[in-house]
């Protein structure tokens, strides 16, 4: 993906938006828009005169910024060890993408009574930034000495629609829109209209579709006059929710908030690593599987535990610990239970070579090198007696066989064979009977398969000899689950009473603006009614 | 491309198999579907950049079971090469110091590129100017340094 994780830092030698800057073989520079496309040698430097064109964004679209601190992208310490694809999965353009966002745009603007050629513009989402029509530039953060003509245009407002609200108990005859006449800004409250938009565009083409992305460096203003930093913020905080992130993974700038309740629980270090494994134990994850298919599927992300650890790189150095552990123990596993059964290796052996052709003597004389025939603990006349077998078993019709089978697969408990089972795991009692080499492996190992998906999962493991250590570890389980559950209770009650705040910051003031929109909007059909009344009188007359 | 499933008249593969093979079988539809996918929009030199870096995940994928996860036995690595499922030329350069996260054989042949020199990605992060996007022409590489 041809994404760069350039920051533009300020300065005349910025990049216009939506560029990106790439070597081309021969060594030179070129850029690249990947929303358009285009390439071109030459820089298409954002105008100077707008060092920090503050476009309208969707926080949305902020927060795929942050989130492409994920796995893999080249940056920093987030850099896996892993070769040089990390930056760019998917490969071509367009293929991630981020996905559609709604695109914000102005929505009317008001003249800032006192700071004349200032305009405050409210965009379509419900934000409102500050714009310089003489100088063409625009801010998020509204500048200190326009705070108060703001707050007086916020009254002026609040005044109007107060009035409206009660014009439109009344019947909407008149269309005449409430205090239009002294009221110094041009309001349009449908947001539909282009023209106006383009005036209020923020620098060139680019900006409106490909806005910047912007840091967050702003100290956040006290005033709850306005949606801002503070809104964006809390948006990326539960969109960053939504994905199972943490706090530092999509918003360093507001840690301090998270850091001295989110933090100051009894979940350490330890805690979250074995959180996280505990997932892993619990999913039912194959340690066998690429990390990278762990984080595609995205199966675990919904799991509080998932976000007990805070990186991505520290959930990698867990997996890799905990698949190589897991791993070996499979193999250890295996290898004791098969080491216990001179039978399984003896008959898969059986499953092989044997030959109805050859009676016992030939076989036994023909093989007799093998490690299978001289293993001393099993004797040669059980050797025997399971080779005549074998062979009488494959005379046998096929429907029999397939019937010997499913009953021994039947026979076996489900703490040995669930649903989890695969051919490298059936348990010894299936490998070491007869029953499960009379078939063709090609054909008996599809019917095992299918049996096995019938199964029900693997039940909890009941506690046994060393009860006292698996008591022990349940123990700490649930205390680290406990303790998990109790932080994530804190961050939603921080959320709430953020979200709270925020609401009580502004909530009365933007219930206040829809209720005057709505009046707008009936005001606006009325004099539309009555625009259509006036075209037909011309028709008559004409 | 190997085959996604061992014909049933071949030798089974060697034990073990059974628990890579679901992740190997999603390796082989993902190379499918690069392979298979339309590359008009898509500009010439780029156009084989997903089915590199599919080949080079999944060469990882076995090299790491095998080297770094000591998880599968030297019979099922053998296998694994033997049926094409890692690129084993590749993991041969990955043995070597210097080229521990090499993408792509293409990018160490001199031959082949523009300037007789390997390609820019091969070049270690500290020694390019800062911030200077990397994406080398042949398989999409954004640096395989191995200080990087
Ligand atoms: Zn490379
Ligand atoms: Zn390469």
């Amino acid at each position: 993906m041809l994404k760069s994780t350039h920051k533009p830092i300020g300065g005349s030698q910025q990049l216009a938006e939506g560029w990106t800057e790439h070597k081309a073989p021969t060594g030179h520079l070129y850029y690249y828009n990947a929303a358009t496309k285009q390439s071109t040698y030459t820089r298409p430097a954002a105008p100077v005169d707008a060092p920090t064109p503050i476009a309208p964004i969707g926080p949305s679209q902020s927060f795929l910024q942050y989130q492409s601190v994920g796995p893999g992208f080249p940056q920093g310490e987030d850099r896996g060890s892993r070769g040089g694809f990390q930056g760019n999965r998917g490969g071509r353009p367009g293929n991630d993408r981020p996905r559609p966002q709604p695109t914000d745009r102005p929505k009317s603007r008001h003249l800032i009574p006192g700071f004349e050629p200032w305009v405050l513009v409210h965009t379509k989402l419900g934000r409102r930034f500050v714009f310089h029509t003489e100088k063409q530039q625009s801010y998020w953060r509204i500048p200190d000495k326009l705070k108060d003509g703001i707050l007086q245009l916020d009254q002026q407002r609040i005044k109007e629609k107060t009035e409206a609200l009660q014009k439109t108990n009344e019947p909407v005859s008149t269309g005449e829109a409430p205090g239009a006449a002294e009221r110094p800004e041009v309001h349009n409250p449908d947001g539909d209209d282009s023209s106006e938009y383009e005036e209020v565009e923020v620098t060139d083409d680019e900006d409106d579709e490909n806005p910047t992305k912007r840091q967050k460096t702003f100290e956040i203003p006290d005033e709850p006059i306005e949606y801002n930093e503070d809104d964006i913020a809390f948006q990326l905080a539960t969109m960053g929710e939504e994905y199972g992130l943490d706090p530092g993974e999509y918003d360093d700038g507001n840690m301090e908030n998270w850091e001295e309740g989110a933090a100051g629980l009894e979940l350490t270090e330890e805690d979250a690593v074995a959180l996280f494994r505990d997932l892993l134990n619990d999913a039912a994850i194959n340690p066998f599987s690429p990390w990278e298919k762990l984080v595609e599927e995205g199966k675990l992300v919904d799991d509080t535990r998932y976000t007990a650890l805070t990186s991505m790189k520290a959930r990698k150095e867990t997996w890799d610990e905990w698949s190589r552990e897991k791993m070996k123990a499979m193999r250890y596993m295996r290898a004791k239970e098969e080491k216990k059964d001179p039978r399984i290796p003896y008959l898969s052996f059986l499953q092989q070579n044997a030959n109805p052709k050859l009676y016992w003597p030939e076989f036994r004389r023909k093989f007799k090198k093998e490690a299978v025939m001289r293993d001393t603990s099993m004797t040669d006349k059980d050797r025997e007696k399971y080779y005549r077998e074998h062979i009488k078993r494959l005379a046998l019709p096929s429907s029999t066989l397939k019937t010997d089978l499913l009953a021994l697969l039947k026979d076996q408990p489900l703490s040995k064979l669930n649903r989890s089972s695969n051919m490298d795991s059936l348990p010894p009692a299936v490998l070491g009977d007869i029953r499960f080499i009379s078939m063709d492996p090609s054909t008996r190992d599809g019917y095992v398969e299918a049996f096995i998906t019938t199964l029900n999962p693997a039940p909890e493991i009941v506690e046994a000899e060393d009860s006292e250590e698996i008591i022990r570890m349940k123990k700490e389980k649930e205390r680290r689950q406990k303790a998990l559950n109790d932080r994530e209770a804190f961050v939603r009650e921080e959320k709430r009473k953020q979200q709270r705040d925020l609401q009580h910051g502004k909530g009365v003031l933007r219930y206040q603006e829809l209720e005057l929109e709505r009046a707008m909007q009936v005001n606006k059909k009325g004099l539309k009614g009555q625009l259509v009344g006036e075209g037909a009188d011309v028709m008559d007359t004409g | 491309m190997p085959a996604i499933r061992h014909a049933s008249k071949r030798k089974p593969p060697p034990a073990g198999f059974s628990d890579i093979e679901d992740d190997l079988l999603i390796f082989s539809n993902k190379m499918k579907d690069a392979e298979n996918a339309p590359s008009t929009n898509v500009p010439r030199h780029q156009v084989h950049w997903p089915i590199f870096q599919i080949s080079h995940q999944r060469s990882r994928y076995v090299y790491e079971l095998y080297y770094e996860k000591e998880a599968i036995s030297k019979q099922l690595y053998d296998y694994l090469l033997k049926n094409g499922y890692a690129d084993a030329m590749l993991i041969a350069k990955w043995k070597k110091t210097g080229y521990e996260k090499l993408c792509c054989l293409r990018c160490v042949q001199t031959k082949e590129t523009n300037f007789n020199s390997t390609c820019v990605c091969r070049v270690p992060k500290a020694q390019l100017k800062e911030d200077q996007a990397v994406e080398c022409v042949s398989c999409g590489c954004r640096g395989c340094a191995s200080s990087d």
